[in-house]
C-alpha cells in the first residue's frame, strides 16, 4: 500500500515538472508578436541596406567602365605622340618581353656556361640596341624595361670579364706565340683576324701588338664580333704597318 | 488519516490529467501557422543578411578595381608629360 502511494507521488511529480517545463519552452502570443515585430524591422532594415549597396555597386561599375574608356583614350594619345598606335605598342611590348626572357635565361647560367654562350649575350645586346632605336622607346614603360635590360647585359659582361680565360704566352721557338697565332688557336677564337680583341683586352700590358713576352698572362675577352674600338685599333695598326 | 490515504489517488489523478492537458497544447500561445510565419520571416532575414555580405564583398572589389584604374590613368597622364618632354629635347 505504501509502495503504491510512493509510485503515484513520483508519477504525479514527473507530470507536474513536465507540464511546467513545457509551458516555459512554449511561446506566448505576446512573445510571438514581439519576435515578429523585431524580425520584421530587421528584415526591412537589411532589405534597405541591400538595395542601397546594389545601387552603389551599379554606380561603381559605371565609373569603372568610364575609367576604362579614359585610360584607352589616354594611351591612344600617348602612342600618337610618338607616331604609333596600340597595335604597334603591343607588338613592341612582346618583343621586349622576349628579350627579357632571353636575358633572364642567360642570367641564370653559371659563369662558365655564360662564357660558352657569350655570343648570345652579344646577340641580345644588338637586339636591345635595335629596340632602343624604335620610336616607342621614349615611352616610360618601354624606356624603363630597356634600361633594366641594359643593366642585365652589363652585369653579364662583368661576369664574362671576371671569368675571362687567361693565356700564358709561351716561347716563340717552341710555341710560335704571337697575337695572330694565339687568336688562331682552336680554344681561343679559332680565327686569327680576331687578334685585336686580345690586344685591346690587354692594353695595360701590350703597347705594341707585335711585342709580347714569354710568361705574360693575357686575358682573353669573350668571343664575338669585334667592337668598334677593336676595329679602330686594328685599322690604325694596319695603316701604320702599310705606311712603313 | 485513512481518509487522507484514500484521497491521495484521486488527487494524483487530477494532477495527472492537468499535466496532460497543459502539455497537449491547450494554451494561449501562437498556433502552427503563426510559428511558420515567424520561421519564414527569420529565413527571409537570414537570406538578406547573406546577400548583403556578398554585395559588400563585391563593393570592396569594385572599389579596389576603380582605385587601380585611377592610378593607371594618372600614370598614363604622367607618361604623356614625360614623352612630351623627351620629344621636346
Amino acid at each position: 500500500m505504501k509502495c503504491k502511494s510512493v509510485l503515484y507521488t513520483i508519477l504525479a511529480l514527473v507530470f507536474v515538472v513536465g507540464s511546467v517545463s513545457a509551458q516555459e519552452e512554449e511561446m506566448s502570443a505576446e512573445e510571438w508578436q514581439a519576435e515578429m515585430n523585431r524580425y520584421t524591422q530587421m528584415r526591412d532594415e537589411t532589405s534597405a541596406t541591400v538595395n542601397a549597396t546594389k545601387a552603389q555597386n551599379d554606380s561603381l561599375k559605371a565609373q569603372s567602365m568610364a575609367m576604362d574608356e579614359n585610360i584607352k583614350k589616354c594611351q591612344d594619345e600617348l602612342y600618337a605622340l610618338v607616331g604609333s598606335n596600340a597595335t604597334e605598342a603591343a607588338a613592341y611590348r612582346a618583343e621586349i618581353g622576349e628579350a627579357e626572357a632571353r636575358a633572364d635565361g642567360l642570367m641564370r647560367l653559371s659563369d662558365a656556361d655564360l662564357m660558352a654562350r657569350s655570343a648570345e649575350v652579344d646577340a641580345l645586346e644588338a637586339d636591345v640596341k635595335t629596340l632602343e632605336g624604335n620610336k616607342l622607346s621614349v615611352i616610360p614603360e618601354f624606356h624603363d624595361r630597356l634600361a633594366a635590360l641594359n643593366e642585365k647585359i652589363a652585369s653579364m659582361r662583368n661576369s664574362l670579364g671576371g671569368s675571362a680565360k687567361v693565356y700564358t704566352v709561351g716561347t716563340w721557338s717552341r710555341d710560335r706565340d704571337c697575337l695572330w697565332n694565339i687568336s688562331k688557336k682552336k680554344d681561343i677564337y679559332d680565327n686569327a683576324w680576331m687578334w685585336p680583341k686580345i690586344w685591346q683586352g690587354n692594353r695595360d700590358q701590350i703597347k705594341d701588338p707585335d711585342v709580347i713576352h714569354t710568361g705574360q698572362k693575357l686575358k682573353i675577352p669573350a668571343a664575338g664580333p669585334m667592337t668598334s674600338e677593336e676595329k679602330s685599333a686594328a685599322n690604325s695598326y694596319y695603316s701604320r704597318k702599310g705606311g712603313n | 488519516m485513512r481518509k487522507a490515504h484514500r484521497a491521495l489517488p484521486l488527487l494524483l489523478a487530477v494532477l495527472f490529467a492537468s499535466g496532460i492537458i497543459t502539455m497537449s497544447g491547450c494554451s494561449s500561445g501562437p498556433d502552427e501557422e503563426e510559428m511558420t510565419q515567424l520561421n519564414n520571416l527569420k529565413e527571409e532575414y537570414a537570406a538578406l543578411q547573406k546577400e548583403q555580405a556578398a554585395l559588400s564583398q563585391e563593393k570592396g572589389a569594385l572599389e579596389k578595381q576603380l582605385a587601380e584604374k585611377e592610378a593607371m590613368l594618372k600614370k598614363c597622364n604622367d607618361d604623356q608629360a614625360v614623352v612630351r618632354q623627351r620629344i621636346g629635347q
